[in-house]
């Protein structure tokens, strides 16, 4: 059976087939193919022989994503062919710049307000996170056409805090 | 003795005082914030009173609330870890005036020490060696503009209440320094209540030594030894280490005594630390006195085989310390790697969320000092530090090795951690040859990303996964009617 799996940010191909044997199997990926024995030490915790070397693995499933322990590295696993496609979120030229936080915080001080005029790199929206503070600032020059959180409120990854309308001919 | 203690803390710092107040036979209270009501340290506390909202200042920073909270109990005694108000001296003679002890040394010298430009008059007077810059705080930005002219750039901002890198920037060149200075002060403002700064010259390729002390209430002062603490990210230390590579014995012995002088300089009492700055020349510069137990005192614990919270309790008690200097002896070398949760391929950058999984390392000379479990969510709240990893081996390069293999078999999952970078820097040349300067991050890992050479067993496992789920199902019912020796012996006659 054939796999198109997201690990981290990269696309890797994988095909497995069962062999005769119990619990033995035969993964492949691109020209390299992998013996892998296993087996299933607790409801997290797998035992694998790849190409004779023990291999143990951990993994914990979160919807649709594989949190995956693997030789002291921790991977996120999908399987890219049964993704939802979800909204893209590229911005390209024409769409307003989305302010989003890069983890999940509180908003610490906004710091310009519906109407303003803003400069590519102006900070609009400090928020913090475990102690740490980190302004998000304006993609491009342009208006502030709406402000979507107020101080103190809990904000994550995906939240448009500012929306700001790109100014005409504005660099991106 | 104390018959209870409330620990004013949260995390791995909380659970580790009340292990140390468990094996001295002293009941314990936790206090916690509504972000903390599954916290570990509520869980392995005698007792937990919940002080108020997730926010900081209504909750682990409020002295009211924690005083009430101890009344409440009955505590005897307050320990405040480390952060939140271990540093404060408000909360401590807060704490004096209100008829209780307070573990840690009196107001008046954190007041001192605190105040860091008070603390580097003080060292001055002693003859402690300090390094140039202000002797005065301010809040004035253009007064800070003028000292950094006049010091010669880079200068290094820091705030006069500081502590942990908080507030702290290094300033390369005129240009940025009105700016990094106004943030550094509202960063300073929020983390201590008080903004103002100071300036010293920033010196390059220092390493950050520090001594830990010990000094009781009749006079005695010790030091234990030094810490090597140079890899820092943030200003922030995160991987710690004893002894260090760069002390010849005549400079540790100089140094040990220059602490102790320290502290005698200001009349300290209880567990402190000394941190200096190391030039490559070996002259050495007072930096701070930390007025608190430290995250990294378990590498001397190991070292010197004491419990240096038990030493505080103790001390706090008004008990003599029952060793003198020439009874110190230190063996073997001892790593401490901070295990923070922050995605280390992105600066660094905070990652709370859900615990998925967890599973700590083991083994000889392995000690974790951890503040979550399995299913724990960790708060956006609060300091990033999930835990500490140390590891003790007889010699440094061992305790390398075994640091490494300590790091590869800690799994945490649901949150970024530190951990993999941690284990590229155990294996790389710089460290390995104790090169380790306070830019140490910045020169050999500045663009780090973890190595991707292992994905392809993410892929087998993930397949794995798929295929042995309908196995796992019958391995759990199996170990629902595990059979007994009897139904397995065979033919074996007893």
């Amino acid at each position: 059976m054939k796999y198109n799996l997201l690990i981290d940010k990269e696309t890797i191909p994988l095909e497995i087939s069962p062999l005769e044997e119990k619990n033995l199997t035969e993964i492949r990926a691109g020209e390299v193919s992998h013996r892998v024995a296993y087996k299933a030490v607790s409801e997290t915790h797998l035992h694998l022989v790849v190409d004779g070397r023990a291999v143990e693995a951990f993994v914990a499933k979160a919807g649709d994503t594989k949190h995956i322990f693997v030789e002291g590295r921790t991977f996120l696993v999908r399987d890219a062919d049964q993704m939802v496609s979800s909204p893209s979120r590229t911005v390209s030229d024409d769409i307003p710049g989305d302010i989003m936080p890069p983890m999940p915080s509180v908003v610490a001080r906004i710091l310009v307000a519906e109407g303003d005029q803003v400069e590519r790199g102006q900070g609009l929206v400090v928020v913090s996170a475990m102690k740490m503070e980190t302004t998000l600032v304006a993609p491009y020059n342009g208006w502030v056409r709406k402000i979507n959180t107020r101080a103190e409120a809990k904000v994550a990854p995906g939240d448009t805090l500012v929306e700001i309308e790109k100014e005409v001919g504005a660099d991106g | 003795m104390f018959k209870k203690i409330l620990i004013a803390n949260r995390g791995e710092i909380a659970v580790r005082i009340i292990r140390t107040c468990r094996e001295m036979s002293i009941r314990t209270v936790a206090v916690y914030s509504d972000a903390d009501e599954n916290g570990l340290h509520v869980l392995e506390a005698d007792e937990a009173v919940r002080i108020g909202p997730p926010d900081p200042s209504s909750s682990y920073l409020n002295i009211n609330l924690i005083l009430q909270a101890a009344r409440d109990t009955g505590a005897e005694a307050i320990h405040p870890g480390y952060g939140f108000l271990a540093e404060n001296p408000d909360f401590a003679s807060a704490v004096e005036d209100a008829g209780l002890v307070f573990v840690g040394p009196p107001s008046r010298v954190i007041r001192d020490l605190g105040d860091k430009t008070r603390a580097r008059q003080i060292m001055r007077s002693a003859g402690v060696p300090v390094i140039p810059g202000m002797l005065e705080p301010t809040e004035d930005v253009e007064t800070l503009c003028e000292e950094a002219s006049g010091l010669g750039f880079p200068v290094l901002v820091k705030a006069a209440a500081g502590g942990g890198g908080k507030g702290m920037r290094i300033v390369e060149n005129p240009r940025g320094m009105a700016e990094t200075c106004v943030s550094a002060m509202s960063e300073a403002k929020k983390a201590f209540g008080n903004g103002e700064l100071y300036l010293e010259k920033f010196l390059k390729n220092t390493r950050h030594i520090e001594f830990q002390i010990l000094a009781d209430q009749h006079g005695h002062v010790i030091h234990l030894f030094e810490r090597e603490c140079s890899i820092q990210r943030r200003h922030q230390k995160i991987i710690e280490e004893t002894p260090s590579t760069a002390l010849s014995p005549e400079l540790r012995r100089a140094m040990g005594k220059a602490a102790v002088s320290a502290a005698t300089a200001s009349r300290y009492v209880n567990a402190g630390t000394v941190e200096f700055l190391l030039a490559p020349s070996g002259q050495f510069y007072f930096l701070e006195v930390n007025t608190r137990l430290q995250v990294e005192h378990p590498i001397t614990e190991m070292t010197t085989c004491l419990d240096l919270v038990r030493h505080q309790i103790e001390i706090a008690a008004g008990n003599s310390l029952p060793f003198g200097q020439a009874d110190i002896t230190k063996r073997g070398h001892a790593i401490e790697c901070r295990i923070y949760a922050e995605d280390p391929s992105a600066h660094f950058f905070p990652s709370p969320g859900p615990v998925l999984l967890y599973k700590e390392p083991e083994g000889p000379g392995v000690r974790v000092d951890g503040g979550i479990y399995e299913g724990f969510e960790v708060p956006v709240e609060y300091d990033p530090i999930l835990g500490k990893l140390i590891v003790w081996a007889e010699d440094r390069k061992t305790a390398v090795s075994r640091m490494l293999r300590a790091l590869r078999s800690y799994a945490i999952l649901g949150v970024q951690t530190t951990i993999p970078f941690l284990a590229d820097v155990m294996e790389s040349g710089p460290f390995e040859r104790g090169e380790t300067y306070t830019r140490f991050i910045e020169t050999h890992f500045s663009h780090w990303s973890p190595g991707r050479q292992d994905s392809t067993l993410a892929g087998i496992a993930y397949l794995i996964d798929d295929l042995a789920r309908p196995l796992r199902a019958s391995a759990t019912s199996r170990v629902a009617n595990p059979p007994t020796p009897w139904e397995t012996l065979g033919e074996w006659r007893l």
